[in-house]
């Protein structure tokens, strides 16, 4: 019995001591959670083969192109009415919950994508399950931080294991989703960061290897050689995949607008874009599903259509992806990327060797894997996870070279383009996201009732001059709020540099009211505004302090000096210094 | 800084027993209301911790074009000018984000399940969670409102009920209402609670204001509750035991909310405590 307390009380302090350092901790958490988001990256993975399988037994009849409709119908009722889970790519709410939430997901984003997903890429929708895995994986790092009481630090650094481990299993590639959740999820590097994210990734590979077995993704049998004029031309890789980037993420969302004024039911919507997708896939069936098959082709070289239907097969995925998610399927957006950039860098040789046919360029296989980049690079914005992707899903650093070219070229330029990657666009515009390190993000974990600082003596509005000089005489204040003297209704501010030509004024003091020469226009703020708004409106007025009004009633001042000195020690905390 | 509490509003006569509930108790305690007239029937709270999805049902999107001049009427008879809560984020871009900001939150027994169910009692799995998750206090209101004349603290002891405890002299110091303490004692002493007010600080407060202190030892729990005032505001620490112990104990305040048609104050386990 002794032995056994003794064992308890030492169990207990070594947990206590693991609990104690925020490092040891989410290291110790984070090799769990990688292997969870594996695990349902396997099981995604799994079920979509079984059932492209199934379904491609039937592909040839004429009422196939239901199936994508069934579907997609399927899925957002399961998501809508099942689940009330409202359908996206996943990715822009992950983020939105690191930016704005300390990371906190719902437990049921943890499965709910994953069927969904199934659902629509299974039956032959045109999307991806890599962002349905990645908020499987963030949503399990979530809760289990929740379940052993994390801080909000670690928690985020958890989510972010969960998208790591789930990408890294569905590839086979650790350092792609170790960059994917640093550059897409985060959004900054830092050491505190990284180690945790790095061993979710190995966890999440390891799963998938020992349950799938140790394949390259894109296993191909060729030798790439790359010279100076591959690197060339990979300058007009760039030019195409920033084009197809820019045309495919304004496709995509004209087409979620387009839906979203359609008045149909919200089942119903899915079906209508996945029966389009049907019929479009009667007559080219490459489009539909995540494509994984046709992507491999290209790489071996092996994809037979010519220059033609290579042009014909990139409008087709685009218009078919933008109608599986335009119109409420459940997908993302990386699968059909890896594809349309493919299609993309092949057109691009072909039309290049046709043009030049005394190029001597490397084979297309080279140029499918540039515009993989490219797509991927342009589309996430993400330059870092476009080429350790391409690297690790075909095995090979024989492309490097001319990868770097068109993944960075291509993001900078989407980027000027589009200010925000497909992911990020609708929370830019919405004025909700809220990247590291900024002034906004900072600001968004205080709120004007923290700062809020009150007991200031406040004067009723027919308070004569000379009556107000009295008080002014024990008081250190510099701003008055004026409020009605029978409801406490506040009215305006006294602001003691505004007023010296009339307190010098002896004539004056019997005569004017307080009312009289108080600001009416300064503007007030409520408790619940955002911080980063109040230090906005002090700058534009060139003001110090600010009322804060609620219900009509003086609360008090929030001032720039508090404001800058919590803004200070808030950064400390952020920063983990 | 005022105090408001936050009223999601349901435009149909059980949505106006319950904000007439709501406004009741702003006005004894002199706290702002805040209106949220849901457009969606769903909405996210963030806490500290947690994150909690309400799903509510069909009838809180009933007529919402008459819903403010309605919540406008209601509370003019009290002499209270409501503002409305409007959502400034959206979680997943549709969901609302409802801010936790809030000093008191009003929540019918259920506002996650049909409205039939509020009349048996059953409190809403998302009604625990934000109880379980909050800073605030949580006013579950009953199926038709009858003024509260009376304050009975239900005192068993634990941190949590010291906690109900503070609030309830809170509540009794600002509206002047008698507090009436009730306890089970379980086998335990009357000594034992005594000693446990006095040690957290509140014997002599409990001297000054009690009017009277029911306490229970023998038969069944629920036997006991017919001795607490059918006017009386309840307030009651939950959640305050782990998760093992509640599930092989149950929760007393789960019982409590199913035997008693009161209105009640629910005291979290993260509950802050009253000024």
């Amino acid at each position: 019995m002794m032995k056994h307390s003794k064992y308890i009380q030492a169990v207990q302090t070594k947990w206590a001591i693991i609990r104690s350092d925020d490092r040891l901790i989410v290291i110790a958490m984070a090799g769990l959670v990688g292997a969870c988001s594996g695990l349902a990256a396997v099981a995604l993975n799994r079920t979509l083969h079984y059932l492209s399988d199934m379904f491609q037994q039937v592909h040839h009849h004429w009422w196939a192109f239901a199936i994508p409709a069934v579907g997609a119908s399927f899925s957002a009722i399961f998501l809508n009415h099942v689940l009330h889970e409202r359908a996206g790519h996943g990715v822009p709410e992950v983020v939105y919950a690191v930016s704005r939430h300390g990371g906190l997901l719902r437990f049921r984003s943890s499965f709910s994508r994953l069927v969904s997903s199934c659902l629509t890429i299974g039956s032959g929708g045109s999307a991806g399950p890599e962002a349905p895995v990645v908020i499987s994986g963030a949503a399990l790092g979530s809760n289990i931080a929740r379940m052993f009481a994390l801080r909000e630090r670690q928690r985020i650094v958890l989510v972010g294991c969960g998208a790591a481990g789930a990408i890294a299993s569905i590839f086979n590639a650790p350092i792609t989703g170790l960059v994917f959740t640093v550059e897409v999820i985060l959004g900054q590097w830092q050491a505190f960061n990284v180690i945790p994210i790095a061993i979710a990734a190995v966890a999440g590979t390891e799963v998938s290897r020992l349950l799938q077995g140790n394949q390259i993704a894109f296993a191909h049998q060729q030798h790439f050689v790359v010279n100076i004029v591959d690197i060339a031309a990979s300058f007009g890789v760039v030019f195409v995949a920033t084009v197809v980037s820019v045309l495919l993420g304004r496709l995509l969302n004209g087409m979620h607008h387009v839906a979203e004024r359609t008045p149909l039911p919200g089942w119903v919507r899915p079906a209508v874009g996945g029966a389009a997708v049907g019929i479009i896939g009667l007559q080219l069936p490459l489009v539909q599903g995540e494509g994984y098959h046709a992507i491999l082709e290209m790489i071996q070289g092996s994809f037979h259509p010519g220059i033609l239907l290579a042009a014909v097969a990139i409008g087709a995925k685009m218009v078919a992806t933008a109608l599986t998610l335009g119109w409420g399927g459940s997908g993302g957006i990386f699968a059909p990327s890896l594809m349309i950039g493919g299609l993309v860098g092949l057109f691009y040789h072909r039309a290049l060797t046709w043009l030049i046919p005394s190029a001597a360029l490397s084979n297309e296989g080279c140029f499918a894997l540039l515009g993989m980049a490219g797509l991927v690079g342009g589309i996430l914005q993400a330059p870092l996870t476009a080429i350790f992707l391409v690297v690790e899903i075909t095995g090979g650093y024989a492309v490097i070279l001319p990868l770097i070219i068109v993944s960075a070229l291509t993001s900078t330029f989407c980027y000027y383009i589009e200010p925000g990657s497909f992911y990020l666009r609708e929370l830019i515009e919405k004025g909700q996201y809220m990247p590291p390190g900024t002034d906004a993000r900072i600001l968004s974990d205080l709120t004007v009732g923290e700062l809020v600082e009150t007991g200031h003596a406040h004067v009723p509005g027919d308070t004569l001059l000379s009556e107000f000089i009295e008080i002014l005489q024990y008081s250190n204040q510099h701003v008055f709020p004026v409020v009605a003297r029978d409801t406490s209704r506040y009215l305006g501010l006294v602001l003691i540099h505004r007023i010296r030509p009339y307190l010098f004024d002896r004539q004056m003091r019997g005569m004017l009211f307080v009312e009289q020469i108080m600001e009416h226009d300064v503007p007030t703020v409520k408790s619940d505004d955002e911080l980063s708004h109040v230090l906005e409106v002090m700058e534009d007025q060139g003001l110090d302090a600010l009322p804060v009004v609620e219900h009509d009633q003086f609360i008090g001042m929030v001032s720039k000096a508090t404001l800058l000195d919590r803004y200070r020690k808030e950064l400390i905390v952020q920063a983990g210094m | 800084m005022a105090e408001r509490l936050l009223h999601v509003f349901r435009n149909t006569p059980l949505g106006r027993e319950t904000i007439l509930q709501s406004l009741y108790f702003c006005k004894m305690l002199g706290v702002a209301i805040e209106v949220y007239v849901p457009e969606s029937k769903q909405f996210v709270m963030y806490f500290d911790h947690d994150m909690v999805q309400v799903d509510l049902d069909d009838s809180y999107l009933t007529t919402p074009d008459s819903a403010t001049t309605r919540v406008r009427q209601l509370a003019a008879v009290y002499g209270i000018t409501p503002t409305f809560f409007k959502p400034k984020a959206f979680t997943a871009s549709q969901l609302p984000d409802i801010s936790t900001a809030f000093n008191f939150m009003c929540c019918p027994r259920s506002i996650s399940d049909l409205s039939t169910k509020i009349g048996l009692g059953h409190i809403g799995p998302k009604v625990r969670r934000i109880i379980r998750s909050s800073h605030f206090p949580v006013l579950m209101t009953s199926s038709v409102f009858k003024a509260w004349e009376s304050i009975t603290v239900f005192y068993g002891g634990s941190a949590n009920a010291d906690k109900a405890l503070r609030w309830g002299l809170h509540l009794s110091g600002i509206t002047g209402k008698p507090l009436d303490l009730f306890t089970y004692k379980e086998g335990r002493q009357e000594a034992y609670f005594k000693d446990r007010m006095q040690a957290a600080g509140l014997w002599d407060q409990v001297q000054r204001r009690m009017r009277s202190w029911h306490q229970a030892d023998q038969g069944v729990f629920e036997e006991h509750l017919f001795h607490v005032p059918h006017d009386a505001l309840i307030v009651v620490g939950a959640y305050g035991h782990s998760l093992i112990k509640e599930v092989l104990f149950g929760s007393k305040m789960e019982a409590i909310q199913s035997w008693m048609p009161n209105i009640m104050l629910l005291v979290g386990p993260n509950c802050m405590v009253g000024r």
